[in-house]
């Protein structure tokens, strides 16, 4: 069974292993957090073909065949994706562990749709939880990366 | 082996009092038996290494101190780094409460970089043969003032020397108008890892050989275990062993999904324990009071209520709320020989070490603990089992354990905001004087400090007499940002919105009739005037109100404007002032605000725990509601400190008036007086 992590070609020894564990604890790609396991917090959001996924209700055979993309594999060749350059910008975070779910569902909203309104990045990121509470920041950060309001 | 460079040393336990009982003189990294501990090292390379046993989760302590050691170092921001609540590394400290503790931290860093700065001079007057007058510092050289091309950088002056200072007390600090980096908006210096995933939290330490662990717990609060039957898991696949030490029984597997189906088919019989769905918690809180402290008695009372215009009685209640910071509990232990290594993500990490090393009777100085990025603390991670549960484990196993606990795990496992219940009995003229204030409050838990806090009366009110008390408590309570203070606030902040309504005073002018201290009454102003508070307007569906408070030493005072649907309260704007005194990074402050605001709206208006059958019902975020992205309002902070005062503490403060000032502002839209937390569901 095959799958794409971050561009390389990675072999998945068992379908059933839970994706989110797999990308932790067997690729070492921590970058992706675990929060609740139960879909409820967006903490474990990768992008599977470019949509966001809760890698923690998937399992790898639920992908096999797709491309994964983690918090690692975002950005090229050392620079940084808009979206994690508008995070700096505005300064979108506290202890930072629910980030890269934020950043991962950003990115995919903006696939999507790449000039949301504010409403619509409320609504996308609306099962992403930040107890730190930075959510302005958070918001203002996408409508940067989208070149701002439309 | 000492580093290369320049040392600075000093006091490992600044503002405490030495040998009192926390060991101050012989912990971090101090060697046993001597005083000092290594504060900063300027290396040859010219880079500045800061140590401090804080922790980072988030109140951006790292960039805090290092943009005070860059001003008085006059050094670019980027060549200072931080290392931060290592036991081997960073001098002792008590635990990172977000409390005074920090500002005295940062001080005598900025101490250490000053005498740094001096020590430097004299090299580079040395080197360039002019007295020190004729030099200047910038950018991390020192120059000559006639001649800026002789110049020689920090690290060049340091370079093959090994040099320790001790800190200067009385060393001059930077002047505020001097102060380039400090005070100006600056960006995380820990921003780049946390957007890259690279920022490691306890989480994610991974070690080699490693076990991952699932632990037994009880079905209900003081349940005992009398058997096991782990048999069906000991042949699973990915098993390791099934540990039992005590009442600690575990399950070790070769990964985390073995370990979770090894646990699910242990057999566990369970005795005692809690029991009963219906749980009064504010009766449990009435009937168990004890340990009376007089915060404030001035005055007599009883006499001002007898000459009483008005008398007001009213009794308030704030529920235990979970904690739940986004990363649940992790620790990997890993023993060589005798010497254990916890890497954790406490807030007290030299107190864990002390834990540990008394649980395996080992001295100190073999056990570290190193303290990661902690994904969210708020308090609660004071408390941190999990670092002695590895450890125990990684000993019986031989290799390296992973204890991390699952998200429901975590909040059974955790701590509480107590839940409080409060009386609260004044006096007042029809001018809107407040002549008597009597406040009765009573904490859930043993620890008097946290119902003290912001448990005084602000007001200037001559008959006061103010008590706490604890009292018995089902669940283990704990540090929650603000500690007791946000449900005192929320009691005493309510209350005198009520005086206002009965003698139908607007709610901010009462306020200021009976306020004296200049710095309650400017946040105040501050609050009010930014968010365009109108006196005497009556209320339509849009509700406003408004709250003051103090906390750590800062001011605060929040507007809020909400619309009642239903039973739907939607926050649409909060205003918040904040006094915190100096003010090293705005940015910060805000940002610290935004989020105790927002956390304060969850408290306010949907947040508490249900305890049913002894255990605690709602511990999955299905059950659990926390504000979302599409909850938060527009938040505005207003800094409005006094730059020559000390810097007080800002990540808590914001949250103490928010629930007060929602309350009110519910009143003002519905004329419902809720004096009980959360309000979503006492609203009618
Ligand atoms: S960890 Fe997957 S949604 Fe919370
Ligand atoms: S920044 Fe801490 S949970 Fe979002």
């Amino acid at each position: 069974m095959a799958l794409r992590v971050n561009g390389e070609e990675r072999e998945a020894p068992n379908p059933r292993r839970n994706l989110l564990s797999y990308l932790r604890y067997d690729l070492g790609l921590t970058g992706t957090k675990y929060g609740c396991g139960e879909g409820l917090c967006g903490a474990c959001t990768v992008l599977v073909d470019g949509q966001p996924l809760r890698s923690c209700m998937s399992n790898v055979g639920a992908v096999a065949g797709g491309s994964i993309t983690t918090i690692e594999g975002v950005g090229t060749n050392g620079s940084l994706h808009t979206v994690q350059q508008a995070f700096i910008e505005e300064s979108a975070m506290q202890c930072g562990y629910c980030i890269p779910g934020f950043i991962m569902a950003a990115i995919g909203l903006l696939e999507r749709e790449p000039r949301p309104s504010r409403d619509t990045v409320r609504q996308a990121l609306s099962s992403n939880l930040c107890r730190c509470g930075t959510y302005l920041r958070i918001e203002r950060a996408v409508i940067r990366a989208a070149g701002g309001p439309r | 082996m000492r580093d290369a460079g320049l040392s600075i040393v000093g006091d490992t336990a600044p503002g405490f009092p030495a040998r009192q009982g926390y060991g101050t003189r012989a912990y971090g990294n101090t060697s046993p038996g001597t005083p000092l501990a290594r504060w900063l090292l300027m290396r040859p390379d010219g880079r500045v290494t800061i140590f401090a046993g804080k922790v980072e989760y988030g109140q951006n302590i790292r960039t805090g101190l290092a943009v005070e050691v860059a001003d008085e170092l006059r050094m670019p921001l980027s060549a200072v780094d931080v290392v931060l609540g290592d036991t081997d590394q960073t001098p002792w400290d008590m635990g990172t409460f977000g409390s005074q503790s920090t500002a005295r931290v940062g001080l005598q860093l900025r101490m250490a970089a000053a005498t740094a700065r001096e020590a430097l001079l004299e090299l580079a007057s040395q080197r360039l043969d002019l007295p020190r007058e004729d030099l200047v510092m910038r950018d991390g050289s020192v120059a000559s003032n006639a001649d800026p091309g002789r110049a020689f950088t920090y690290g060049q002056l340091v370079d093959g020397q090994t040099i320790e200072r001790e800190i200067d007390e009385e060393v001059a600090l930077t002047k505020e108008r001097d102060f380039t980096v400090m005070g100006s908006d600056v960006r995380r210096i820990d921003a780049q890892a946390r957007v890259t995933g690279r920022a490691v939290y306890a989480q994610d330490v991974l070690r080699p050989g490693m076990l991952f662990a699932r632990i037994l717990r009880g079905p209900s609060f003081g349940a005992r275990l009398v058997e096991v039957d782990a048999s069906a898991a000991e042949h699973m696949p990915g098993m390791v062993s099934v540990v039992r030490d005590g009442d600690l029984v575990a399950v070790l597997a070769d990964d985390d999904e073995s370990a979770d189906r090894a646990l699910s088919v242990i057999q566990a019989t369970w005795e005692g324990g809690a029991r009963g769905s219906k749980i009064d918690i504010p009766g449990i809180l009435a009937e168990t009071k004890r340990d009376p402290v007089a915060v404030q008695e001035t005055g007599d009372v009883d006499e001002a209520f007898r000459h009483a215009d008005h008398i007001l009685e009213a009794t308030y209640y704030a529920p235990h709320v979970s904690t739940l910071p986004m990363e649940p509990r992790a620790a990997v232990a890993e023993w060589d020989g005798d010497k254990l290594t916890v890497w954790a993500g406490a807030q007290r990490p030299f107190g864990l070490r002390t834990e540990l090393a008394g649980m395996f009777r080992v001295p100190e100085s073999d056990v570290s603990v190193i303290s990661m990025e902690i994904g969210g603390g708020f308090g609660t991670k004071s408390w941190y089992p999990t670092g002695a549960e590895a450890a125990k484990l990684a000993r019986i196993a031989g290799r390296p354990v992973r204890v991390a606990y699952t998200r429901q795990e975590d909040a059974t496992e955790g701590t509480f905001r107590p839940a409080a219940l409060i009386e609260i009995k004044s006096a007042f003229g029809t001018d809107g004087t407040i002549t008597a204030w009597q406040c009765e409050a009573i904490h859930a838990g043993p620890m008097g400090y946290i119902a003290q806090r912001g448990a005084q009366t602000p007001y200037a009110v001559r008959d006061v007499a103010v008590h706490v008390y604890c009292a018995n408590t089902l669940v283990r309570v704990g540090s929650y940002r603000s500690l007791g203070a946000a449900a005192n606030h929320f009691a005493r902040e309510s209350h005198v919105d009520e005086i206002a309504s009965t003698i139908g005073l607007d709610p901010f002018e009462l306020r200021m009739r009976n306020l004296s201290d200049a710095r309650y009454r400017s946040v105040l102003e501050a609050a009010a005037s930014r968010f365009g508070w109108q006196s005497g307007v009556p209320p339509t569906n849009r509700g406003v109100g408004l709250s003051i408070g103090e906390d750590v030493g800062s001011y605060v005072a929040s507007c809020v404007e909400l619309a009642v649907e239903g039973r739907e309260i939607r926050v649409r704007r909060v205003v918040t002032a904040i006094d915190c005194g100096l003010v090293v990074n705005p940015e910060g402050v805000r940002n610290q605000v935004e989020g105790s605001t927002v956390m304060g709206l969850g408290g306010a208006l949907y947040e508490a725990i249900e305890i049913g059958e002894g255990s605690i019902l709602n511990t999955s975020l299905s059950r659990y509601q926390v504000p979302r992205i599409t909850d938060s309002p527009e938040i505005e902070v207003v800094l409005t400190g006094d730059p020559g005062a000390p810097s007080t503490g800002a990540g808590e403060p914001g949250l103490v008036t928010v629930a007060p000032a929602v309350a009110n502002a519910v009143f003002d839209s519905t004329g419902q007086r809720v004096r009980e937390l959360p309000l979503k569901r006492q609203l009618r």
